[in-house]
């Protein structure tokens, strides 16, 4: 037995379906903040379009994959156990770590979104400015430190604070509001392609997050059953959502102005949310409408330190990483180190101009993307017999033709910004194959039959601790 | 043995790789003679470091780094692939604007570095035993 076992030391938490729902609703939509700028660049009918079109070619395959993975391979890390478990240690390695550096940046964004929104109001200087951005980092730090039942809570909370002055805006707005959002479909002079090009870096990025949870999976007793369901709520939840408050937003918009929407854009100046409310219900829709924001993108970056800090865990317990990543903290079973050294990242990045670096995000998910749609149709074919409580209905074939649909737009997507804004994502692509070369000369990794927290021996049958998970007989 | 074949696909990427930067450059260098006089973040520096100089500098060292790689494939790549981060950190060499005409030289020893990385990375997979794996012999499941 090896000394770190891949589970050992992560607490199985009893996760309620609606909190499983909310980790789902806030790493994937978490309110509808970003999509103005969508409706002005696309035009408004366009970016509803969108809203219901987009999900079919692009984020519902990816909950349904990543239920059926999470379902057959449940295991903390997520999709990097999956990759591995079908591809070998290399192509998971290369996924875990790509997808943790894009995290790492990513979360940081959220800090500074919300202090940005909260500046804007209350002009305070550089200096508060970073005592409060790291103020938040240490509050959720904590929470998460302290495990999934509070950080479960505090995402509940959160979510509310964030979705009723939303809803008050979406009735208020689509019963006072003026114009068909439908029309115009795109911006005068611009052709249905150079519309939907527009817009779609923007969507691809609203919609994106449905793996994130399955990075988890170590910590939430009967994973392969709440993760999946919630995935099948949390799906329509989140267009239901972008739909009906971006509905509403392009009538509040149009007040006065059949062409408001044209001004529609986040950053100051323009027609937010924010400034909606305002036109909306005066002062207090607006303030609850700031808080709202502040709330989402505090929300999300709870969520995404949660999940980001996984795969750094799991790929230590395979011995790829340094061991510090691994250890478990004795009371609270989860990995602190992890999600300590994330969030010290998270620190240091909100207090820097990283435009260069918020490139790096979106091109460095597209790879894993890629890897986890070849996965499923490399476990489908190599292990057809293995035991999967929830199935993708569809063959293998018709699977693999419904995911080629994602795989093309995450390759387009790599292109539609144009050769200065991928720069960072070629760098941080090339320190994958070194960060790999580097940790495998020094710890080797090591096999999975080795470890007692595995699920599945060589040979593609249970362990006692995959019998146990599965809720199978080995 | 597999191993070894992984090892030999580094290599040629890697040289191919260097190789394209060193062409690029000399390329750049015969249609624009001064292309990328350097303004790395704003400091004047020495012409060495202009686009030209960075292009077949780099490009020696992935060259060489190729050739390494027959040997010693992690060291070779590892090198194949820093050779092509820098030249594209070099490429923010107008404040923190990309200077396009240079990433375009960047494109092939970008993509030939990829695969040098990755040829390396399977050939070490394969040969550098995982932990367990030689207690009964069995090797790693994929």
């Amino acid at each position: 037995m090896t000394e770190m076992l891949r589970n050992e030391g992560l607490k199985r938490v009893r996760m309620r379906l609606i909190t499983a729902v909310v980790f789902v609703f806030t790493l994937t939509c978490s309110g509808s903040f970003g999509m103005e700028d969508v409706v002005s660049s696309s035009g408004p009918g366009m970016t509803l379009l969108m809203i219901l079109i987009l999900p079919l070619v692009w984020s519902v395959p990816m909950a349904f994959v990543a239920s059926e993975l999470g379902s057959m391979v449940p295991e903390a890390g997520g999709l990097y156990r999956w990759i591995r478990r079908s591809m070998g240690e290399y192509w998971s390695f290369q996924a875990g770590w790509w997808w943790t550096l894009s995290l790492y940046v990513d979360s940081a964004v959220y800090v500074a979104l919300a202090l940005d929104y909260l500046q804007a109001k209350y002009a305070f200087d550089g200096t508060t400015r970073a005592l409060i951005g790291v103020g938040i980092v240490a509050v959720f730090t904590f929470i998460n430190i302290r495990g999934l039942e509070l950080t479960g809570w505090s995402l509940t909370i959160i979510q509310v604070g964030v979705m009723v002055p939303l809803v008050i805006f979406t009735v208020w707005g689509i019963a006072k509001g003026q114009g068909n959002p439908f029309n115009p479909l795109m911006p005068e002079g611009e052709s249905f392609l150079t519309s939907l090009n527009l817009g779609l870096a923007i969507m691809m990025w609203m919609y994106s997050g449905w793996e994130s949870i399955s990075t988890l999976a170590g910590e939430i007793h009967e994973p392969q059953k709440v993760i999946p369901k919630a995935l099948m709520i949390g799906t329509p939840l989140v267009i239901i959502t972008y739909f009906f408050t971006v509905f509403a937003a392009i009538r509040v918009a149009n007040i006065g102005d059949p062409n408001g929407w044209t001004n529609m854009w986040t950053g100051g100046g323009g027609y937010d949310f924010v400034e909606l409310s305002q036109t909306l219900g005066g002062g207090v829709l607006a303030y609850l409408m700031l808080m709202s924001a502040v709330l989402s993108n505090v929300g999300l970056y709870a969520g995404y330190l949660a999940t980001g800090a996984r795969p750094m865990f799991q790929m230590s317990r395979d011995r790829l990483l340094p061991r510090f990543f691994g250890v478990t903290h004795k009371s609270w079973g989860t990995p602190w180190p992890a999600i300590l050294t994330m969030a010290v990242v998270n620190a240091v990045l909100i207090n820097f101009n990283f435009d260069a670096l918020i490139t790096i995000d979106v091109f460095l998910l597209m790879f894993p993307y890629v890897l986890i749609y070849l996965a499923i149709i490399v476990l489908r074919v190599r292990e057809p017999e293995a035991v999967r409580p929830f199935r993708v209905p569809l063959p293998t074939w018709l699977l693999g033709a419904w995911v080629a649909a994602p795989i093309a737009i995450a390759v387009i997507a790599l292109f539609v910004n144009g050769v200065d804004w991928m720069i960072g994502g070629l760098i941080g692509i090339l320190t994958g194959p070194i960060a790999y070369l580097i940790f495998k000369s020094i710890y080797k990794g090591v096999t999975d039959d080795e470890l007692e927290g595995s699920t599945v021996t060589s040979d593609g049958a249970l362990t006692a601790f995959g019998a146990e998970v599965e809720g199978a007989s080995a | 043995m597999k191993g070894k074949k992984m090892a030999m696909y580094a290599a040629v990427a890697g040289i191919i790789a260097g190789g394209s930067a060193i062409a690029g450059g000399l390329y750049a260098h015969s249609t624009q003679p001064l292309f990328g006089s350097p303004q790395f973040f704003g400091m004047k520096w020495d012409q060495g470091f202009s686009g030209v100089g960075m292009l077949v500098g780099l490009g020696i060292i992935m060259l060489a780094g190729g050739f390494i790689s027959f040997k010693w494939p992690s060291v070779g790549a590892t090198i194949v692939c820093l050779g092509a981060i820098v030249g594209l950190i070099y490429t923010y060499d107008r404040g923190m604007y990309r200077w396009v005409p240079l990433v375009y030289y960047w494109w092939a020893p970008w993509l030939f570095a990829w695969i040098a990385g990755i040829f390396a990375g399977l050939s070490m997979s394969q040969r550098v035993q995982q932990l367990g794996a030689q207690k009964d012999g069995a090797a790693e499941r994929r």
